[in-house]
Parts: structure tokens; C-alpha cells; sequence
């Protein structure tokens, strides 16, 4: 005879969906780096407790006890294989929890820099006492419900809303243990600010060439080919070769790595002594005839190609980029290639 | 063309092709590393704040070029005698007798009294802040190698200290010889002693051969040439990085020089191993949550464990650091593997302790 619904029995019959899910989405991430190449055990966590021999046997047999177990709690969680089936298969999912918690202590104590590869590589952290914690708690959680009769969906409103609650209590606990919930956080919401972007040269030249500085300081360039380029951040500087008065001098850019209307600043630069040279005025004289009004004024060595004076996001100012940008950048790429053919 | 300037190419108007600026695999490269690093930092400053021109600037490297008073100091050279109160070093320039404080240790493979070392040995000498003349720590014959092992002939290994390990003739070569009774305390962290594994021991040099006594890291559990794909970057860019830094024990630079390598060098000309290796450029294993920077660009390092700091330019990449993907257990565990891999007299001027390998660092860049 089914006992009557209580406090103690909704709270079993949230655990046995949750420790599924934790089972079958631990295994899953295993799995997953194998679909993608990558070796089970290179996720380590509590197999480098083992020899190197065995780490590989211990990955694929922990994957399968993970497995087993949470496609048998959901089995055996009805009427229809309960009894000692379920309690069998409860008991066995607690007593892995347990030495899951004793492993990541040991592992804690002994190699606290590598992560316990619980959920694959989302647990790379090291492990914190949050992760031993819940560890513990699914560990209680399992062996608290190894007697508890067959789960049955609730009967009033009160007692659904019950169970949700408990449900949404429990995960919120288990989201605030997790360090692998900011990973997916972080995966879901990428985007790449310029700084990590793999930007080449050709690009920062392309802008130089169509900025208002290229325009009114080409006559000062001796040589087409830059005699240094680098990139610090979301900034490319570019040197050529120049003349000023018949002695050696550097033409610098510095274009900022976004796509529409980057940023140009230009300076001349002695060769010899470093020092920053103003701008020779007939330069200055074509530049103010090809562009008309004030903005093409050169009153400073540091101009945007717009002509007003460089506002340049300092180099210590990062601003990520959005979708927009990258498909801005995308046509400018086209735009590039375009050209290029 | 040559190395740090001039090595840049450009085809038609929109094609260019950078081949960068070349690493420390140039012959000359300090020389030419050196000048990169005065030129560029002018350049930016010239761009961003330019000076009136009647100012006049110099190339002149700021920062990184000379010790500020509270930090250590790094002196090499081979000890000509040794007493308990005094040390001298000799050189080609003359020999300099160092005075040793009461409590000044000394190690030569493990710890020893400084009265213990012997001439001859080659020592690396830490010269107490502000006090040039006082030395309180020796660190005699120590050598380190950390790359990718190449073969095992019988009892000593070649490592090769580049990423191209499977072009080893470009890449310079290092042996090693685990003696038997250091042999179970490296193999504890290094279990895979076979080709295409890491490695990364310090040790005692003898000759070309490198001793090695002490395990720098754990093993990581993958070849070199199937290093695991980095996560990407999201979101904003931190104000600092926090991370394990080390140091690098190079025969193409010489003792003194302060700098560090750093992991994420621009993809389009940074480290020569990626080109030598045919990787194309952002392909190279490489931290994808480092922001790209140059050589030249300045970093402050921050030695977590001391509290000590220094502004350091950026003398090349970092090939081998990037391939570990540990953690450094100096003063706690750092939250990410090698993010600075610093020159021996940076690590030291820090408080680094050299046989430890490593300590948990902060970088801020381009102070």
C-alpha cells in the first residue's frame, strides 16, 4: 500500500530526477570529448589517483557506472521495476557519491591545481569545497531515498506547487556550488573583444590607406613596405620609411582594430634621435587643399582620419565588440578581397 | 632581411605579409630585441602623447633596464674563492668580491652553506635591495629545461626547447640525466618519459648536460603536438591576469637581462616556432583568454607571493610555457598555468626562489 504524500516523500521524488540528471550529464560530458577526439582521461579529475595504466579503464568504467546508474534511477523511480530493484540501484548511486567525495578530498590534498572532470571540461577549475559539498549533498541526497516507495506525480495544485519549489530550491543550491555553470555561462554568451582577435596586418593597412592621414602624408613615405607592424591589444602601429629635411624619419601609424570608421593617428619621428617632427607644411598645404574646411587642419601630429582632433581609446580602454561588429567586419573583409582580386 | 626591423613585406596595395619580428631564435636577437623594444615603446608614446618637438627624445628603453632600489639584485659569474664572510666572482672584466650577510644559503642541487660552494662553479648571486655589495643567496650550476622530450638514449634524454619538437633541426636541443637517486622523485611527476611528452626539471649543470634533480611542475597528461584546445575569451577584458610565472634558463641570452616571454605574442608576427612549425597564424596552441600582445610592450608583474613588482618588456614568446597547462603551488594554488615566463635575474629580482620554479604572479598591462 502506497503510503500518503508527505513533506519527506516530494522531496525524494525531486532527488531521483536531479541525481539523473546529474549521472547521465556527467557522463555525457565525457563522452562528449571522446565524439571530439580527445582522450576521457586527459579530463583527469579523480583518475590520476590511479597508475597511468589504469587511468584510461578507470575514465570509461566511472563514464559507464554514471551512465548505468542514472538511466536505472529513472527505471526503476515508478511502480513498475520499484521495490528492491530501486533500492539497489539508490544505494549504488549513493555509495558513488560517497567516493566521489572521498576522491575529491584525497585529490584536493594532493593535486590541488587540476579540476575534478566531473562535467567533462566545464570542471577544469580547481576543486573548491562548493564541488566537495555537493558532492556530499547528492551523496545524502541518494541514500536518503534508497526506501522511498514509487514516485507519483502530484495530486493537487498545492502539492505541485510544493514539488516545484523544492526543485527550484535544490538547483539554485546546486547552481551556487558549481563553478562549471559560469563556463556554460560564458559559453553561451560569447562574443570576442578585439584584444583576443587574430587580426592581421593587411587589415590595419587597408584602413590606413583609405584614412585622411594616408591621404595627406603619403608624399612623405620613401617606400611602400612598413619597416615594422605590431599589435598591442586592440591597437596595430605601422611604421614606413620617410624624409624630413633630407634626414631619415619614421612615419607611424596607429589604426585601432575595429571595423567601421577605425581610428588613424599618425606621427613623423626623427630615425636618428627619436624625437617626434612636425609636419613639413607643403604636406600640410596639400593636405589642407584635398580636404576642405577645418577638419582637414593639422595643428597636431596626432589626427583621426576624420580630420577633428584623436580621441583614441587609450590602450588600457577595452571595449568588446558585439554582433555587429563582426559582421561590419565581415564586410570590410569582403571589401578587402574584393579589391585584392 | 634582419632581424627586428626591416622584415616586413608588402605585396601590391591590400596583400601584405608579415614575417614579424623575429623571436629569440635570431642569431644576435638581444641586440636586435633590445632596439625593437626602445623604437616601439617611442613610437607609441610619440602617437598617443607627443612631446613638443623641441623636447628631443632619445632611443632610450625605460623601464626593465636598470633595478629599482627594493628589489633584488642578480649577479653571475664563476666563483675564483669562497669563505664563509666573502664570495668572488671572476670574469673576462676583473674579479668583484661580494660580502655574504650571516644568514646568506647557497644550493647546489639542494642547500647548502655557502662556505660549501667550490671555484669554479658557476653562481648566480642575489644581491640584497639597495645593497650592492651584500649578497644573502647563491644559486650555484643551476640550470632548468622544460620542452618537449625528443629521444632517450639510455639513461639521458634530449628535450627539445620549442614547439617545432617534431622539426627538432630547428629547434635547439637540451640533455638531460636524471641521476638514479633523483630518479623516483621525478618520475612521480613526470611518469611518461617517452618522445612527444613535457618535461620540465631544474637541476645542476655539468658541461652541456643538465642533471636534473627536481621536478618544475606535474606532467601534463597529453603529447605537446595534442595540447588541448584552449577555451575562448568572452566578455570583458580583465585589468589584470592572474596566473603561475616562471623562468627560463635560455644559453641565447645572457644573465642580467631583464624581460619576459609572454604566451600570447601576436598571432601574424610573433613566435618563430608557430611559422617553423607551419602552424597558420592563431592556430598555434596558444592561451585564447590572453589578449595579444608584442614584443616591446611592457608588462608589470606582480610576485603574489612577496608582493614585489616590476614593469618588464616583452622580449619574445613563450614556446614551451604555453604547452603546460599546470598550476603553480608556490604561496597557493594560481588560478591558470604559465602566463609570464621570466628571464633568470627578473625572476630573482622578484623573490623568486629559482629551485621552486615558479610563483603565483599578477600582470597588468601596459603600465
Amino acid at each position: 500500500m502506497t503510503p500518503p504524500p508527505s513533506l519527506l516523500t516530494d522531496f525524494g521524488d525531486v532527488q531521483v530526477p536531479l541525481l539523473a540528471a546529474m549521472l547521465l550529464g556527467g557522463c555525457a560530458s565525457k563522452a562528449l570529448r571522446v565524439v571530439r577526439g580527445q582522450s576521457i582521461s586527459a579530463v583527469l579529475g579523480p583518475t590520476v589517483l590511479f597508475p597511468v595504466r589504469l587511468r584510461q579503464s578507470v575514465a570509461v568504467g566511472l563514464c559507464i557506472a554514471e551512465l548505468a546508474f542514472g538511466v536505472g534511477l529513472i527505471a526503476t523511480a515508478g511502480r513498475s521495476l520499484g521495490g528492491a530493484s530501486a533500492e539497489l540501484i539508490r544505494f549504488g548511486t549513493g555509495l558513488l557519491f560517497v567516493v566521489a567525495t572521498c576522491a575529491l578530498i584525497e585529490l584536493r590534498s594532493v593535486r590541488p591545481d587540476i579540476g575534478c572532470g566531473c562535467f567533462g571540461e566545464f570542471s577544469s577549475a580547481p576543486i573548491t569545497g562548493g564541488i566537495v559539498a555537493r558532492s556530499a549533498g547528492l551523496a545524502f541526497a541518494a541514500l536518503a531515498i534508497v526506501k522511498l516507495p514509487p514516485m507519483q506525480l502530484p495530486g493537487t495544485v498545492n502539492r505541485a506547487a510544493l514539488v516545484l519549489l523544492l526543485l527550484a530550491a535544490e538547483l539554485a543550491a546546486l547552481a551556487a556550488l558549481s563553478p562549471e555553470l559560469r563556463e556554460v555561462l560564458v559559453r553561451i554568451g560569447y562574443s570576442e573583444p578585439c584584444e583576443y582577435r587574430v587580426l592581421g596586418p593587411e587589415l590595419a593597412v587597408a584602413a590606413i590607406q583609405r584614412s585622411a592621414q594616408w591621404r595627406k602624408h603619403a608624399s612623405l613615405v620613401v617606400d611602400g613596405q612598413p619597416t615594422d607592424t605590431w599589435r598591442e591589444l586592440c591597437w596595430r602601429y605601422v611604421v614606413f620609411p620617410s624624409r624630413h629635411r633630407g634626414r631619415s624619419a619614421d612615419l607611424v601609424f596607429a589604426v585601432y582594430l575595429r571595423n567601421r570608421r577605425p581610428a588613424v593617428l599618425a606621427v613623423l619621428v626623427d630615425s636618428a634621435t627619436g624625437a617626434v617632427l612636425p609636419w613639413p607644411s607643403d604636406a600640410a598645404a596639400k593636405g589642407r587643399r584635398r580636404a576642405r574646411g577645418p577638419r582637414a587642419r593639422i595643428a597636431s601630429p596626432a589626427r583621426t582620419h576624420r580630420g577633428r582632433r584623436a580621441r583614441p581609446t587609450p590602450p588600457r580602454t577595452y571595449q568588446p565588440e558585439g554582433l555587429s561588429h563582426f559582421l561590419a567586419r565581415s564586410r570590410v573583409l569582403a571589401r578587402v578581397r574584393h579589391r585584392g582580386a | 632581411m634582419g632581424c627586428g626591423a626591416g622584415n616586413f613585406a608588402a605585396k601590391g596595395r591590400d596583400q601584405v605579409i608579415g614575417t614579424g619580428v623575429c623571436c629569440e631564435r635570431c642569431p644576435g636577437a638581444t641586440v636586435a630585441v633590445t632596439s625593437t623594444i626602445a623604437r616601439r615603446r617611442l613610437y607609441k608614446a610619440a602617437v598617443f602623447s607627443p612631446p613638443p618637438p623641441s623636447a628631443g627624445r632619445g632611443w632610450v628603453a625605460h623601464g626593465g633596464s636598470a633595478t629599482p632600489a627594493h628589489l633584488y639584485r642578480v649577479v653571475t659569474g664563476q666563483i675564483v674563492d669562497v669563505s664563509p664572510q666573502v664570495l668572488v666572482l671572476g670574469d673576462a672584466s676583473g674579479e668583484r668580491r661580494f660580502v655574504l650577510t650571516p644568514d646568506a644559503t647557497a644550493w647546489r642541487g639542494g642547500p647548502l652553506t655557502p662556505s660549501a660552494l667550490r671555484p669554479g662553479d658557476d653562481v648566480v648571486l642575489r644581491l640584497r635591495p639597495g645593497s650592492p655589495g651584500i649578497a644573502d643567496r647563491a644559486w650555484a650550476n643551476i640550470g632548468r629545461v622544460s620542452g618537449t622530450i625528443l629521444r632517450q638514449d639510455d639513461d639521458a634524454l634530449v628535450v627539445s626547447a620549442g614547439a617545432t619538437w617534431a622539426k627538432a633541426a630547428t629547434s635547439p636541443q637540451r640533455v638531460v640525466v636524471i641521476p638514479p637517486h633523483a630518479s623516483g622523485r621525478i618520475q612521480v611527476r613526470f611518469p611518461n618519459l617517452r618522445p612527444g611528452y613535457l618535461i620540465d626539471v631544474i637541476g645542476v649543470q655539468r658541461g652541456g648536460v643538465l642533471q636534473g634533480l627536481i621536478p618544475a611542475t606535474s606532467q601534463p597528461p597529453y603529447r605537446s603536438d595534442r595540447v588541448p584546445v584552449p577555451q575562448s575569451a568572452s566578455g570583458r577584458l580583465p585589468e589584470s591576469i592572474t596566473g603561475a610565472a616562471i623562468w627560463h634558463d635560455s644559453a641565447d641570452e645572457p644573465h642580467g637581462v631583464l624581460g619576459v616571454r609572454y604566451p600570447a605574442l601576436d598571432p601574424s608576427n610573433g613566435c618563430a616556432e608557430d611559422r617553423a612549425a607551419g602552424f597558420p597564424p592563431g592556430h598555434a596552441p596558444a592561451y585564447r583568454d590572453l589578449p595579444y600582445l608584442a614584443v616591446g610592450s611592457s608588462l608589470l608583474v606582480a610576485n603574489e607571493c612577496t608582493g614585489a613588482s616590476w614593469t618588464f618588456p616583452i622580449t619574445g614568446c613563450a614556446p614551451v610555457a604555453r604547452l603546460f597547462n599546470d598550476r603553480c603551488l608556490t604561496c597557493g594554488t594560481s588560478p591558470r598555468g604559465r602566463v609570464a615566463d621570466l628571464t633568470l635575474a627578473s625572476f630573482v629580482a622578484l623573490g623568486g626562489e629559482l629551485e621552486t620554479g615558479c610563483f603565483n604572479t599578477t600582470l597588468t598591462i601596459g603600465r
